[in-house]
């Protein structure tokens, strides 16, 4: 569904991606696994259209070539974005949120059922309709996050490490919460530093390294993989 | 009591006026300092309407709205777009936006001077006493408020409670997250500027319906709005609101207890006093 081949991002004279190549389907979770600086970040706003891909970068979403569209008509498209640090509108409600969400035009003939679902999926954002999101917890503005994304009737769901600022108990829940997305047929890439929780829901999983994608595997089979355990699991064997 | 009632009538058309600065610098982000111009000249066209073809103002605000909207439309996307588009940050478009404003600012007084020399207009509408407890007010001045009321009635359905108007809050307090939610926030801001304008417009006619007014006048509004918008917190609807009739009703209590010459000077005096001690605007919380 979501294709990417040959990425590149540069940064002035700085390389921050070069060569990266990916593929992400319906229903499915892929998990990018990556150190700090590694590029994970850059990837997702070069799919998102926030930073310029360079040239000879292909990236086609449903056949349709995306690579150079503006961030609002990517969202036309079937991608939406949670960025790192979530980017929710704090001053509005949580209900103004979910309602901009469905802003896209592919979005607004099932804003009602794709409201109901969102409510399903975080019951709690039903409870603080009329909440300004600035006061609310982390977590319940990772709801609004991903609640308001959803909105969007995206075909790909892109989630710039969610799990970041919360607590272990709440990570988990979010990690549920994304499994039970990716049931409803959603696409899922997913940007964490959680190799554990986020292996343990994953379909598959990207290992990316200085700019450059160094190992596809199985989610499974990952957990499994010796390096990856000891560059993300802490050194010893996840409860696989 | 009096003076309350008098403040008040006058504050509802600085309302318009100050509400088309603020959504010009909250949205679009351009500081326009040429928005007194779009007030004399709705003012002016305004007049004409009236004079030479007796149109009722209120009419002619229907008219003169939305060519006002089609102006500021075009002034953005000629003039402002191309800096928008090199600004690097938005300190950098606050400069140039300033710049480029104070340029149209004569550039526009000069057309309306060559066009109606330097002279004072006004025009008599409705000019009847209207008594509200048991006290003559001018009848123009509250159909003015009551059309202020209405327009910005309006706006604040159309901003709270359509998509289109969320949209347009959404760029105003963050365009890069905007942006996410398939808004674009381009023609939002471009869209923003120019309702703005039109709002002001509104402003100036309703206010040419019982001041007199002259072609050199537009700098004066430009800074009532610009000390209201401040005073209201930049962006914030109802503080800009609550803060046009505390002017309005300052200055009829300067111009009728001390002197008339001196309210101007209680403008400053009050803008002053917010920024010393509520500089995030009356309403608004500190910021982080
Ligand atoms: N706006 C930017 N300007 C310059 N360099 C950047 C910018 N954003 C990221 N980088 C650099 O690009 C590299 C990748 O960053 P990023 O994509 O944020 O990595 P990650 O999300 O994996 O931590 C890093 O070396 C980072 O310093
Ligand atoms: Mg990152």
């Amino acid at each position: 569904m979501l294709e990417v081949s040959n990425l590149g991002v540069c940064y002035g004279r700085h390389t921050a991606l070069q060569g990266v190549s990916l593929h992400v389907e319906k229903g499915e979770i892929s998990v990018m696994l990556g150190a700090n600086g590694a590029g994970k970040s850059s990837l997702l706003k070069a799919v998102a259209g926030i930073v310029p891909a360079e040239p000879g970068t292909e990236i086609r979403m449903n056949g349709r070539a995306i690579s150079g569209l503006d961030a609002h008509l990517i969202v036309e498209q079937g991608i939406a974005l949670v960025p790192e640090g979530r980017g929710v509108f704090g001053e509005l409600t949580v209900e103004e949120n979910l309602a901009l969400g469905a802003f896209a035009k592919r979005a607004r003939g099932s804003e009602k059922s794709t409201l109901g679902l969102v409510h399903e999926l975080f019951p709690r954002l039903a409870e603080r309709k009329r909440q300004q999101v600035r006061t609310m917890s982390g977590g319940e503005q990772q709801m609004v996050a991903i609640g308001r994304a959803l909105m969007s009737r995206p075909d790909i769901l892109m989630l710039d490490e969610p799990s970041l600022g919360l607590s272990p108990l709440l990570s988990k829940d979010l990690f549920k919460s994304l499994k039970r997305i990716a049931v409803s047929g959603f696409g899922i890439l997913l940007v964490e530093q959680n190799a554990k929780l986020s292996l343990k829901i994953a379909d598959r999983g990207y290992l990316i390294e200085n700019g450059a994608i160094t190992g596809e595997d199985t989610a499974d089979n990952l957990r499994h993989n010796p390096a990856v355990i000891n560059a993300y699991l802490g050194g010893h064997r996840g409860n696989a | 009591m009096q003076i309350i009632v008098t403040g008040t009538l006058l504050g509802g058309t600085y309302a318009l006026i100050a509400l088309g600065l603020t959504l010009q610098y909250g949205a679009a982000r351009i500081m326009n300092l040429a928005n007194g111009e779009t007030l004399v000249a709705a003012g002016f066209v305004a007049f004409w309407l009236f004079t030479a073809l007796g149109v009722n103002p209120l009419l002619g605000m229907v008219l003169i709205a939305p060519m006002a909207l089609a102006l500021n439309w075009l002034i953005y996307a000629w003039l402002l777009r191309p800096l928008v588009r090199r600004a690097k940050n938005r300190g950098m478009l606050e400069v140039d936006s300033i710049l480029a404003t104070f340029g149209l600012l004569f550039l526009f007084q000069g057309l309306m001077l060559l066009g109606f020399g330097g002279g004072y207009f006004s025009y008599k509408f409705l000019a009847e006493p209207f008594l509200i407890l048991g006290e003559p007010y001018g009848l123009n001045r509250v159909v003015a408020f009551v059309a202020a009321v209405i327009v910005a009635s309006l706006l604040y359905l159309f901003l709270y409670h359509t998509r289109q108007g969320t949209a347009v809050r959404a760029v105003a307090v963050d365009p890069a997250s905007a942006r996410l939610v398939a808004i674009d926030v381009a023609r939002t801001a471009a869209f923003a500027f120019a309702l703005g304008g039109a709002l002001t417009a509104c402003g100036g006619i309703l206010l040419s319906t019982f001041y007199t007014f002259n072609a050199s006048m537009g700098v004066i509004f430009t800074m009532k709005a610009l000390i209201i918008v401040i005073m209201g917190g930049v962006g914030d609807v109802r503080g800009a609101t609550l803060a046009a009739l505390i002017l309005g009703i300052t200055e009829t209590a300067v111009a009728s207890l001390i002197d008339p010459g001196l309210t101007l000077a209680a403008n400053y005096a009050l803008f002053v006093l917010v920024l010393l001690f509520r500089p995030q605007g009356i309403l608004g919380r500190a910021s982080a």
